[in-house]
């Protein structure tokens, strides 16, 4: 299990946003969905999901419908909204910026 | 687009909580189920699966509560939670809330009604131009103990061309009128003032105008401002008042203004003249009627103006020795000047009515931590389950401020009932009491801000113990742990002990300051006047000069015989006579005297004394004790030889030891003498109030001195109020124009005098009372939840051996040391607290041994009271059961 603070922070916002742009889903797949598409190095908890999907939904980056997913159970389903894309490709670049900076510092020599 | 979804999201979570609530269950159930089917998928039992799926979230409550908090309308959410739950927790306990509140709302409500005092005298906004500027200017001399009065004339020509501090400084003095022409003859409150002085002030009519420099010189025709309260009553708020001519004193005078309602600097003044003060007065250092106002030029503090006088002063003085009066100009603010004797006690009433809200704070939060040491396990279990310390802080923090809240709005209730009562501060009828004229007390914006502000304060204060308490408990130990074991218990006993020390010290504060201003108040109360004040009646008069003019002094003489005749012969008369000056009633005048042989003093020098004048029957019907020689007699008349008295202290002053009877006082000057001879020594006699010194006295007679302002007084044998409509009558039977200023039983003058110190004197003593009775109940409480806490100890103690006795002095004796170390320092913060008192104390030293220990011993004795009610069930408990509470 990762712990919130595994994670550099805002960058959990920045991977449910991502996952969120290639379609709308439920809290439990998203959640699977990171860790599939990271090859299970980067597990988000119950704990810093749901606050962070229920932050979002807040801030109106994502919003949130109840229906019924394909094995038939009643799930709420999050999809990004036209603000969050845009928020997606700023948080998108300032990411690529910063990550780009530390590996020049520490792989360099 | 996106903050109208984000606000419609936020109100749906705020409004609809319930569905909301569902939502997030069955959002997290979603998870834990697929979470528990992937367990069984991995090999586990359903019911492992699902244990392991629900350890995986990390407690689902807490998960819940992380969700509700990144909403960011968790805020609201959860004060409104709070706020209702407070409610709830305060009214499960009824007994401990209406407690609390009363206690608050006693602390707020009396401190915020004195505050509307203060507020409304001391912090008033005054109705002046740049206020801070304006000084009175007195003199002070150390032959007259340095009280500050009235200059001469010519020290204020000096002192206006010289001192270099002033922009501007301007004379004023006395000057009452009788007005007639306008119904019943009617004595006004007169005062002359010089154009400028007007102009210092800043003030403009509200209707017409103020008078210029060329009106107000000798010899031009007169000019008159009117007061908005003449204007209304006699004048009938005559729009078409300017210009209008009147009758002063018999001389016309043109009305040129009426001033603005609130204007009243001096306090009960009506009408306002020019003082067109001759060039010739300005020589004149010897007639001390002057009073003076300044404005002080701009940059200018009243320190360095007070410091550039004294200066220049000492500079006269030594470059003229021999010219050397010895007078010292004394710079007095205009709010200190207009606030008066009412200051000194209102600060004290205030800093008072602070130790009562203080003590109100301690034993709210004493109360507080015993009720909050019985939810110890039930913050423990809360903090299992997952509350945050922030939310339990939070809980807390509302808990005390809806109880601070309800207090505070019982309490300005109390202040708005208890305001009007405050009223008794201001004996507005009483003319011989330096004291601002307040009507009313309003409950303003400010006022109400200002309970809002103690209210949160009061929070804070008995709020932070028991939240500083509650947060020191550990989530499993106190589920764990009966409370009377564990270190958060110790820690919260400790700290009820301390407040309980706390109150007691803070009330024996009070206690004690009470105690001296009381002891204080019955000195005076007791204080010999010299004279017997029941059942004599007083009738003052000012004789207009128009019709009793000073250069034909037979009039005056004729008058008073007359009057003094016709009351004598009044159905329960004993007696009638006149003086000059009423005792208790603070009007003086003073003549400079000389003793036979003696060198002639500098100018302005000499010895002084207070000028009265009375008729034959004077010290017997005031009962003044004749001590040696005779009385004035009908004999002493005019062209007869000039007799005089003196009263025990120019006797003792200088006489000393030889007899003054048969000597003889010169009462002119050194070069013009004029010598009267002592006949007799009269007892002193209080003149300026009951706790002021005695002047030294010399009295004249009527006949041989007229004068222009006369008391009669009546000693009878029935109520004085009763004979007054007679004894007017008997006035205006001799002359029907003469204006009476103010008729007063003496012993009523008496009493009213004194209405500042008593009123002041009943609020502290109520406050002392009620902060005894906010200790005790305060006390009681600590004592009767220690009793409760310790009931399985006893238990034990009792099982082991312990008598009944014993548990009784275990009890008492805890309370007794907190109470002893209440006392201890509160007798140091009462050493502190009395000499804020001494403007109240009168003949009581503030370190009076004997009410320092009778107040101690009151605490004590009341604090023993209250722990004994407890001490008692404590040795009622029954062993067996104690142990087996558990």
């Amino acid at each position: 299990m990762s712990r919130p603070t595994d994670l550099v922070q805002g960058t959990l916002d920045l991977l449910v946003l991502k996952m969120l742009a290639l379609q709308p889903m439920h809290g439990w797949a998203i959640g699977e969905r990171i860790k599939q598409m990271s090859k299970d190095i980067l597990q988000v908890g119950p704990g810093s999901l749901y606050p962070a999907l229920h932050r979002l939904e807040g801030a109106g980056w994502i919003s949130a419908e109840w229906s019924v997913s394909e094995d038939k159970r009643r799930v709420k389903f999050y999809s990004i909204t036209k603000e969050g894309r845009k928020r997606l490709r700023q948080e998108a670049a300032d990411w690529k910026r910063l990550s780009g900076a530390i590996s020049s510092i520490v792989f360099e020599s | 687009m996106r903050v109208l979804r984000s606000l419609r999201l936020r109100l749906t979570w705020l409004f609809r909580r319930s569905e909301v609530e569902t939502d997030l269950s069955d959002e997290l159930q979603d998870y834990i189920e697929r979470q528990t089917e992937r367990h069984v998928a991995s090999g586990l039992s359903p019911e492992s699966a699902r244990l392991a799926a629900l350890r995986d979230a990390g407690g689902i409550e807490q998960v819940k509560e992380e969700c509700r908090d990144a909403r960011g309308t968790a805020w609201i959410e959860n004060t409104l939670q709070d706020i209702r739950f407070g409610w709830r927790m305060l009214r499960k306990k009824p007994g401990f809330t209406i407690v609390a509140v009363l206690t608050l709302a006693l602390g707020i409500g009396a401190t915020t009604a004195i505050f509307s005092v203060v507020k409304a005298v001391l912090l008033a906004p005054l109705p002046y131009k740049e206020p801070n500027r304006i000084v009175a200017v007195w003199t002070a001399n150390p032959a007259r103990d340095n009280q500050p009065h009235s200059s001469t004339a010519g020290d204020f020509a000096a002192w206006k061309q010289r001192s270099g501090v002033f922009e501007d400084l301007a004379p004023s003095y006395d000057d009452e009128k009788t007005l007639t022409g306008e119904g019943a003859p009617q004595l006004l409150i007169g005062y002359a003032v010089s154009a400028n002085y007007l102009r210092i002030l800043g003030v403009e009519p509200q209707i017409g105008r103020l008078y210029t420099d060329q009106e107000d010189r000798p010899g031009v025709p007169k000019v008159a401002l009117l007061s908005d309260h003449l204007w209304r009553t006699t004048f009938h708020s005559d729009p078409n008042i300017t210009g209008r001519a009147i009758t002063l004193n018999g001389s016309p005078y043109t009305v040129l203004g009426v001033m603005p309602r609130g204007f009243n600097y001096p306090t009960t003044v009506e009408v306002w003249t020019p003082a067109a003060m001759t060039t010739a007065s300005f020589d004149d250092f010897n007639h001390k009627y002057v009073r003076i106002l300044g404005r002080l030029r701009r940059g200018v503090t009243l320190t360095e103006a007070q410091r550039a006088i004294n200066m220049l002063e000492a500079e006269v003085a030594a470059a003229h020795p021999d010219t050397d009066t010895g007078n010292r100009v004394v710079l007095v603010p205009l709010r200190e000047q207009l606030d008066g004797d009412i200051r000194k006690p209102l600060l004290i009433l205030l800093s008072a009515v602070g130790l009562v809200l203080l003590i109100a704070c301690a034993n709210t939060a004493g109360l507080a931590l015993a009720r909050n040491a019985e939810r110890q396990k039930e913050i423990g279990v809360r903090l299992a389950l997952g509350a945050t310390r922030l939310r339990l802080l939070r809980q807390f923090a509302a808990e005390s401020l809806l109880l601070a809240t309800i207090g505070g709005a019982a309490g300005m209730l109390l202040a708005l009932a208890g305001t009007h009562l405050l009223l008794m501060l201001f004996p507005n009828d009483v003319a011989n009491l330096n004291i601002p004229k307040v009507t009313q007390i309003p409950m303003d914006r400010g006022v109400f801000l200002f309970a809002a502000a103690i209210t949160l304060l009061t929070a804070l204060l008995f709020g932070i113990a028991p939240i500083l308490n509650a947060m020191g408990s550990k989530g499993g130990s106190a589920m764990k742990e009966p409370a009377r074991g564990s270190a958060a218990s110790a820690w919260s006993s400790r700290s009820r002990s301390a407040l309980v020390v706390v109150e007691v010290a803070l009330s024996l504060m009070l206690l004690t300051g009470a105690g001296l201003v009381v002891a204080s108040f019955n000195k005076v109360m007791n204080a010999n006047l010299g004279f017997q004040p029941d059942h004599v009646l007083a009738l003052e008069i000012f004789l207009p000069p128009n019709r009793y003019p000073g250069n034909d002094p037979g009039k005056t003489r004729a008058l008073i015989a007359n009057v003094v005749r016709k009351m004598n012969v009044i159905q329960g008369v004993e007696s009638a006579a006149a003086t000059n000056y009423l005792p208790l009633s603070g009007f003086w005048g003073t003549t400079a005297f000389l003793l036979r042989g003696q060198p002639p003093p500098k100018e302005g020098q000499g010895p002084q004394a207070d000028n009265r004048v009375l008729t034959p029957n004077y010290l017997h019907t005031m009962k003044i004790p004749l001590l040696r020689g005779r009385a004035f007699t009908d004999a002493d008349r005019s062209g007869g030889a000039q007799v005089a008295m003196i009263n025990e202290t120019l006797a003792k002053r200088y006489f000393h030891d030889s007899d003054p009877v048969g000597q003889e006082l010169n009462l002119g000057t050194a070069g013009k003498p004029d010598w009267w001879r002592i006949v007799g020594v009269a007892g002193d006699v209080k003149a300026f109030g009951q706790d002021q010194p005695t002047h030294a006295d010399i009295y004249r007679p009527f006949d041989q001195y007229p004068f222009s302002i006369i008391a009669f007084t009546l000693r009878m044998d029935t109520d004085p109020a009763a004979m007054m409509k007679v004894a007017e009558q008997a006035l205006w039977s001799v002359d029907p124009d003469l204006a009476i200023f103010k008729s007063i039983p003496m012993d009523l003058l008496a009493s009213q005098t004194l209405a500042v110190r008593r009123a002041s004197s009943t609020l502290i003593s109520g406050f002392a009372i009620l902060a005894l009775a906010l200790a005790c109940i305060g006390i009681y409480g600590v004592m009767a939840y220690a009793v409760v806490q310790r009931t399985q100890e006893i238990g034990v103690r009792m099982a082991l051996g312990a008598q009944r006795a014993d548990v009784l002095r275990m009890i008492l004796g805890f309370g007794f040391r907190m109470t002893l170390a209440g006392v201890v320092i509160g007798l140091a913060g009462a050493l502190a607290f009395s000499r804020l008192l001494a403007s109240l104390l009168f003949q009581v030293s503030a370190l009076n041994p004997l009410i320092f220990s009778f107040a101690s011993v009151v605490l004590v004795g009341m604090a023993l009271l209250a722990s004994f009610l407890p001490a008692r069930r404590a040795t009622r408990i029954d062993p067996m059961q104690a142990l087996r509470a558990e």
